[in-house]
């Protein structure tokens, strides 16, 4: 078997990358906030779905062209050609492009949080909100597969290349999308563990805990779960542009149940309120799915008639049922203290009245 | 002060509080008593902002904050504490303790990345925190995580996290439910120390009734919903009523 070892890693790390940022967005909405958002895989799509539209309609602005419809059998090609060509030899432009990318995802992201975090007031069960978000999740999916404006239906869209496609050679552009992914995903680490570790992270496990007692101490409990939500869902949307575009193609197909399983079994794995648990989780779950997907292609090559692409839903199961029984804390255990403002000298108390 | 006129709380058909009415005098400390299911609980969480009253007015200092959100009123200045310990228990007892800190700059989402502009301010709640947990003896818990404290450490813990918010009127549920005798009385001293050194004001729900009568000012005997007696413990212990209704004699 001939595998590019370097290809490969920078594949690898570009999808641990992306599914870090994925995972860090619903660690702090579920893993702090106790948020159980089952639709997360609506606001990763969010992100793909922004980057459809903006590929097809502002690349050519940007580029001071016209537009083309990129849907239907007489367009797509034109309109595939048009996006290739712009992004092949106009760097600011594609660079520029993905950047208003990400921004409006973003945004658009973060507002549809908010409008979600509102049945979390009137939803008393945690299990009739999950459902309320994967319902949710699903309609979308659906409804964005039937509608051709955005991603041409289920035809779906291509042409979404990373922004570095005027770089010389695959291996370069490869290197310099990874680069991008790993600053995003470190940023992505830095707020998320900052944010985890501050006043603002114990505000989040008092949500998580006992959301009445916490208004009964003074806090606007409403306004930190619309927070949470808006921020963890911003970030998933970005994650979803790296994600559309380190494809290539956008298809509703792939924002469904499946999606949102995997993120849950990284953070799961990984360990809830941990943010360095959902690097790990994060990175076990691209290792397995890599590994999967490997064996599945070498047994079809041996002519071995088991389809070994559905092992890794059987193995994520399993790997969720197990860790929820034995070990719900995940491989890495949330530290007890936030701040750590209690950690090293012990601190002298004032002296007592 | 804190005054209650005439407040209504009804749940479908149960009139749980029936036309009840109270004051609570600055720097006192006045008990609610009657048999379970009298509406003491409903009281307190209808004044505390848990639930809308029906009719009537709560006043803290001549403000109403009847029907407040329970963050508004606490902020207001009074606070509670529940029947059972409803504490954070995955957190350390030092983050329960500085939870309720009012105004703190780390609670910001855009502030909270940047360490430097909340954390002197945390190493002063600590600090503030640190000693109220020495008062109560828990100075060796604050690291561990709230569930690994006993059932009396948990009570003083929530008494000392409320505290925190700095306010002016305690509302507190049972505090002795489930304690030993000799922890019972640590925790009435330690209210009477609140009351001594930070004049706060306490409506305390109790049903240990030989160590109530040696704290309080003045007692509120409820039954049905409603007041049926108030006075001081020898007036109420002497009340023919109340021994009716309160112990069945």
């Amino acid at each position: 078997m001939n595998i590019d070892l370097v290809a490969t890693a920078i594949a690898l790390l570009t999808v641990f990358g992306i599914a870090s940022i994925i995972a860090l967005s619903l660690n702090l909405e579920y893993g702090l906030g106790g948020i159980p958002n089952f639709g997360q895989a609506l606001f990763v799509a969010i992100g793909a779905y922004t980057a459809g539209v903006t590929y097809t309609r502002l690349l050519p602005l940007l580029a001071g062209q016209a537009a083309l419809d990129p849907c239907g059998a007489t367009n797509m090609a034109p309109a595939l050609a048009l996006r290739t060509g712009i992004l092949k030899t106009m760097p600011a432009v594609a660079l520029g492009n993905f950047a208003l990318t990400l921004v409006i995802a973003g945004v658009i992201g973060g507002l549809i949080g908010l409008v979600a975090s509102y049945p979390a007031l009137r939803l008393k069960e945690e299990w009739f909100l999950g459902l309320v978000l994967l319902v949710g999740s699903e309609s979308v999916r659906i409804f964005v597969r039937g509608y051709e404006p955005i991603i041409c239906a289920h035809n779906g869209l291509s042409g979404l290349s990373q922004p570095f496609a005027w770089l010389p050679t695959a291996q370069i552009r490869s290197l310099a999308f990874l680069g991008l992914v790993l600053v995003a995903a470190g940023l992505c680490y830095w707020y998320s563990e900052r944010l985890a570790r501050s006043p603002y992270g114990r505000l989040l496990k008092a949500l998580r805990e006992n959301n009445a007692v916490a208004s009964g101490l003074g806090k606007e409990m409403s306004r930190v779960r619309g927070q949470v939500m808006v921020i963890g869902s911003a970030m998933a949307a970005i994650a979803g542009v790296f994600f559309v575009v380190n494809v290539g193609f956008a298809s509703a197909n792939d924002y469904g149940v499946a999606l949102t399983l995997d993120i849950w079994v990284m953070i799961v794995l990984g360990g809830l309120g941990n943010m360095r648990g959902a690097l790990l989780g994060a990175l076990i779950v691209t290792l397995l799915d890599r590994f999967t997907s490997i064996a599945a292609i070498q047994l079809n090559m041996l002519h071995i008639d088991i389809e070994f692409n559905y092992v890794r839903y059987i193995l994520f199961g399993v790997i969720l049922l197990v860790m929820l029984r034995y070990r719900p804390q995940g491989l890495w255990r949330e530290p007890v203290e936030t701040t750590g403002v209690g950690a090293g000298e012990p601190m002298r108390a004032e002296p007592r009245v | 002060m804190l005054e209650v006129i005439k407040v209504h709380k009804a749940f479908d058909r149960l009139l749980a509080v029936d036309g009840v009415s109270l004051r609570v005098p600055k720097g006192q400390i006045v008990g609610l008593i009657g048999p379970n299911g009298s509406g003491k609980s409903t009281l307190l969480s209808t004044i505390a902002g848990q639930h809308k009253p029906d009719d009537g007015q709560i006043r803290l200092d001549g403000q109403e904050i009847g029907g407040l959100p329970p963050e508004q009123i606490f902020r207001r200045g009074l606070a509670r504490s529940y029947q059972d310990p409803s504490l954070f228990f995955r957190m350390s007892a030092l983050d329960n303790a500085l939870l309720p800190a009012k105004d703190q700059r780390g609670e910001q989402p855009l502030v909270a990345p940047l360490h430097r502009l909340w954390w002197p301010q945390e190493k002063a709640l600590a600090q503030r925190a640190t000693s109220i947990l020495d008062d109560l003896h828990l100075l060796p818990q604050r690291g561990k995580p709230a569930a690994d404290l006993s059932g009396g450490q948990m009570k003083l813990l929530e008494l000392g996290r409320t505290t925190m918010g700095a306010p002016q009127v305690m509302l507190l549920d049972e505090p002795t439910a489930g304690v030993a005798p000799a922890l019972a009385y640590t925790i009435f001293e330690e209210i009477e120390r609140l009351r001594r050194t930070q004049q706060i004001t306490f409506l305390i729900v109790e049903h240990r009734l030989e160590i109530l009568f040696d704290f309080v000012d003045w007692i509120y005997v409820m039954h049905m919903g409603q007041v049926i007696a108030e006075g001081n413990p020898a007036t109420i212990a002497a009340d023919r009523l109340v021994r009716e209704v309160y112990f069945g004699e």
